[in-house]
C-alpha cells in the first residue's frame, strides 16, 4: 500500500488523466472523424444569428453581411443531443466489412467515418473466404432463431387463396406478441405511449442480417436456379413459403389476351428473344435485353471485393425483379450513410409501374427513365464503379429499359370493375364489407386510391411512436393492385402476410378494428 | 544452485526494487488510461477488437456497448489497484485473465490480426503479441503477492530440509565429538 501522500499524488494523477480524456472527447466528438453527429450546433448557430437587415430600407450593412456568411468555427461544433423522444439510442458499434452487426439496429444512431466506400477488402481474399466460412453457420443459426422469435412461420395458408401463378397465400398474423398482451385486438386498444413503454410493438424494423457488408441477398428459390448468386457470408432470412412465387407470371398491357406470356418460365438473357420476338417493339426488346444483362455490383463482380466463391458476372435488373415482378431479394436503400443507418428494402414489383409517378421505397425517384438509371448496383456510391467495373448505361438505353418497364401489367383482378370497385355480383359478403372498411373505418383509402391504389406520396408513419428507435422518415406508399402476389409487406418486409400488414396499420393508425373486420379487409385485399 | 553460483549472481541493488515499482506504476497507468478511454464509445482504438472478442466469448448475448463498459470497468479497477498498490493479491487473477483474453483475437480473429499467420501480424496482431511483455511485467509485480507461489516455495524449503536431515545425522555421527 502506498503512503498517504503517495495516494494523494496518484489520485490527483488519475483525476488529471480522466479530465484530460474527457476534454479530448469533448473536442473529438462532433469532429469529422467522430461517429457522433453534429447537426444541431449548425442549426443552433444559424438560429443564433439575429435578423440583420433593415426591413424598411432593405439594406444590409457590410458588417452584418459578413456575419451572415460566417461559417461556424470548428470549436463551436458540438455533438447534437438526442431529442427527448429518441433518448435511449446508442451509437452504432465500430465494425469492419463482414463483421456481424446487431439485428436490432433500430436502437442505434450515429455517423460514419466517411461517405465513401473502399473497393479493398480489409484482409486477403483467402482470409475473407475463410472468415465467412467460419462465421456463416453460427450467424445463420442466430438469424433463424431471431426470426423465429419474432414470427411464427407455421406455414399455414389461407384456404382457396392463391397468387396469380397458383402459389398459396400465407395465413397470418405470424408476428409474435409479448406474453403480457393477450391478442392483437388488446394491443390495438392501447395508446402508443403505453405500447412503447411496455415494449409491445411486434413490427419493429428488420435490419439486413449482415449490415456491415449488406448488399443483395437472394431467396433460396432463386439460389437453387442460380447458384452463382449464393453468398459466402449470409443467406435470405425468410422461408420461401412466405415469399412470392418463382418464377412469377408476366402480364403485358399490350397483350392481355395472352395471360402469362412466359408460360411459367423464367425470362433470361438466353430465352428472351425466343419468347418475345414478334410481341415487342425493337425498342422494348432492347430495353428488355438490357434489363436481363448482368452488370458488376459492389459485391457481385470479378474482383476479390465480392461475396461469391467464384468471380461473378454480376447481377441483372430482372435477377431481383424476376419476370418484371419480384423474388423478394432484399438490399439496403442506398440513400443514407453510414451503412448501418440504411434501411432494409425489399424488391418492389415492376408491375403497374406505368401508373406510378414516384418510384423506390425511400428516394422519391420521379421518372421511369431515372429509375432505370438509378445507382442500386454500387449502393449509391458511383466511385466504386471505377475499381469494380462500370455499369455504363447510356441515357437512350435506360429510356428503352423504361419502354419495356412501361408495359408490365398487374395480374388480373376479375372481381374489380373498371373503376376499381368490387362487382357485387362477383364478390362475397366478406369482401364487400372489406371494401367498405378500406374506404372508411380502416382509413386505407386515404393513401391507397385510384387505379393502382396508391397516392404517389411519401408518408412518415412515425412508427417510432410505438418503440424506442431511430425514426425512419417518409416511406413511399405502395400500390395495392396485385398486392397478394408480393409478400412480405412494408419496405423491409416486417409484415410477412397480409394479415400482418393489416395488424400493423391497425396499430399505427389506431383504427381499433375487430378481428372480423380485419379478416374482411384481408379478403378484400386478396381481390385487388 | 551451488554456493559458488550464488556468489556469482550480482546482489540486488535498490534500483531493482524501484524498478518493480516503476513497472507497477507504468502498468497501472496503461490499464487506467486505456480502460478509461473505453467509457467513451467513440474514442478507444481497441473498440472493434475488444468488443468483437467479448461478444464472441459471450456467444453474442451481450452487445458491443455493454461489453466495452464491462472491459472498461475491469481495466480501470486493475489500473487503480496497481497505482495505489492495494489489493494486488486479489487483482492478480483479474490481470492474468484479462491478459489471456487479449491474446484471444489471435485465435478468434486471425483475419484481422495476421497478414499471414503466425509470423506476419497486422498492426493489431503486433500490439497483441507485445502483450507478452506486459504479462512478464505483471509477473514481476504480482508474484510476491501470490500465495500459491509462497506455499510452493515453502514446500520446497521443507522438502530440502527433510532431504537434508539424514545427511545431517550422518555427518553428526561421523563428527569427532560423536566418536568420542
Amino acid at each position: 500500500m502506498n503512503t498517504a501522500p503517495q495516494c494523494v499524488i496518484v489520485a490527483m494523477g488519475l483525476f488529471g488523466v480522466s479530465m484530460g480524456i474527457n476534454a479530448a472527447y469533448e473536442k473529438y466528438h462532433g469532429s469529422e472523424l467522430s461517429r457522433v453527429p453534429s447537426s444541431q450546433p449548425y442549426l443552433a448557430s444559424a438560429n443564433a444569428q439575429p435578423a440583420t437587415s433593415n426591413p424598411d430600407s432593405g439594406n444590409v450593412s457590410a458588417s452584418n453581411s459578413q456575419q451572415d456568411t460566417k461559417v461556424p468555427a470548428p470549436q463551436q461544433i458540438r455533438p447534437a443531443s438526442l431529442a427527448p423522444d429518441f433518448e435511449g439510442l446508442t451509437l452504432y458499434p465500430t465494425i469492419n466489412k463482414g463483421i456481424r452487426t446487431p439485428f436490432d439496429l433500430w436502437r442505434f444512431y450515429g455517423r460514419g467515418a466517411s461517405s465513401y466506400a473502399s473497393p479493398v477488402l480489409p484482409m486477403r481474399w483467402e482470409q475473407w473466404a475463410g472468415f465467412h466460412a467460419k462465421q456463416k453457420p453460427g450467424l445463420m443459426q442466430d438469424i433463424y432463431d431471431y426470426m423465429a422469435s419474432r414470427f411464427n412461420f407455421n406455414k399455414a395458408s389461407i384456404p382457396n387463396a392463391h397468387m396469380s401463378g397458383g402459389k398459396p397465400v400465407m395465413l397470418g398474423p405470424v408476428a409474435r406478441l409479448k406474453d403480457s398482451v393477450a391478442s392483437f385486438e388488446d394491443l390495438g386498444s392501447l395508446p402508443a405511449a403505453e405500447i412503447r413503454k411496455r415494449d409491445l410493438f411486434p413490427y419493429k424494423p428488420l435490419a439486413h442480417p449482415l449490415q456491415s457488408t449488406a448488399h443483395m441477398v437472394f431467396p433460396q428459390s432463386w439460389i437453387a436456379a442460380h447458384p452463382q448468386h449464393a453468398r459466402i457470408d449470409v443467406d435470405h432470412d425468410f422461408p420461401d413459403a412466405y415469399l412470392p412465387e418463382f418464377p412469377p407470371p408476366m402480364f403485358l398491357t399490350t397483350h392481355l389476351e395472352l395471360g402469362d406470356v412466359t408460360n411459367g418460365t423464367e425470362v433470361t438473357i438466353d430465352n428472351y428473344y425466343e419468347i418475345f420476338d414478334g410481341l415487342l417493339t425493337p425498342e422494348q426488346m432492347e430495353g428488355l435485353k438490357e434489363l436481363l444483362r448482368p452488370s458488376p455490383t459492389t459485391w457481385f463482380n470479378q474482383t476479390t471485393h465480392r461475396v461469391t466463391t467464384a468471380p461473378s458476372k454480376g447481377v441483372a435488373c430482372l435477377d431481383c425483379h424476376v419476370n418484371g415482378h419480384t423474388n423478394a431479394a432484399f438490399e439496403l436503400g442506398p440513400d443514407s450513410r453510414p451503412n448501418m443507418a440504411r434501411l432494409r428494402v425489399d424488391t418492389p414489383t415492376l408491375r403497374g409501374n406505368f401508373n406510378l409517378m414516384q418510384f423506390s421505397s425511400k428516394r422519391s425517384i420521379r421518372s421511369m427513365d431515372h429509375f432505370s438509371e438509378v445507382e442500386e448496383y454500387f449502393d449509391g456510391d458511383p466511385g466504386m464503379q471505377q475499381a469494380i467495373g462500370p455499369r455504363a448505361v447510356k441515357r437512350e438505353v435506360s429510356n428503352r429499359m423504361a419502354d419495356f418497364n412501361a408495359i408490365l401489367d398487374n395480374p388480373p383482378a376479375p372481381k374489380l370493375d373498371p373503376l376499381m370497385q368490387l362487382d357485387p355480383a362477383l364478390a362475397n359478403a366478406s369482401e364487400l364489407r372489406g371494401e367498405k372498411l378500406f374506404q372508411g373505418k380502416a382509413r386505407c383509402a386515404t393513401c391507397h386510391y385510384g387505379p393502382a391504389f396508391v397516392d404517389d406520396y411519401m408518408h412518415d408513419l412515425k412508427a417510432e411512436r410505438f418503440y424506442v428507435g431511430r425514426p425512419e422518415g417518409p416511406i413511399k406508399t405502395f400500390p395495392l393492385r396485385g398486392i397478394k402476389d408480393s409478400p412480405p409487406y412494408l419496405h423491409d418486409g416486417r409484415c410477412p402476410t397480409l394479415h400482418d400488414a393489416v395488424e400493423f396499420f391497425n396499430i399505427v393508425l389506431q383504427t381499433k378494428l375487430t378481428k372480423q373486420e380485419k379478416d374482411d379487409l384481408v379478403a378484400y385485399l386478396l381481390c385487388l | 544452485m551451488s554456493s559458488t553460483q550464488s556468489s556469482s549472481k550480482p546482489s540486488p541493488v535498490p534500483a531493482q526494487s524501484a524498478g518493480v515499482d516503476l513497472i507497477r506504476i507504468a502498468l497501472g497507468l496503461n490499464y487506467f488510461h486505456f480502460g478509461y478511454l473505453k467509457f467513451y464509445p467513440d474514442l478507444s482504438p481497441a473498440e472493434l477488437i475488444a468488443s468483437y472478442t467479448a461478444q464472441r466469448l459471450s456467444l453474442y448475448w451481450i452487445d458491443a456497448a455493454v461489453t466495452l463498459q464491462i472491459i472498461a470497468v475491469m481495466e480501470c479497477a486493475i489500473g487503480c489497484a496497481l497505482l495505489f498498490n492495494v489489493g494486488l493479491r486479489w487483482v492478480a487473477p483479474a490481470f492474468f485473465f484479462h491478459m489471456a483474453a487479449t491474446f484471444l483475437p489471435l485465435f478468434l480473429l486471425p483475419e484481422v490480426t495476421f497478414k499471414f499467420a503466425p509470423l506476419a501480424p497486422t498492426i493489431e496482431g503486433q500490439y497483441i503479441l507485445k502483450n507478452f511483455v506486459l504479462v512478464s511485467a505483471g509477473w514481476v509485480v504480482f508474484a510476491p503477492h501470490l500465495r500459491f507461489l509462497h506455499r510452493r516455495a515453502q514446500s520446497k524449503v521443507c522438502a530440502a530440509d527433510v532431504a537434508l536431515e539424514p545427511a545431517t545425522a550422518a555427518a553428526v555421527s561421523q563428527s569427532p565429538s560423536s566418536q568420542n
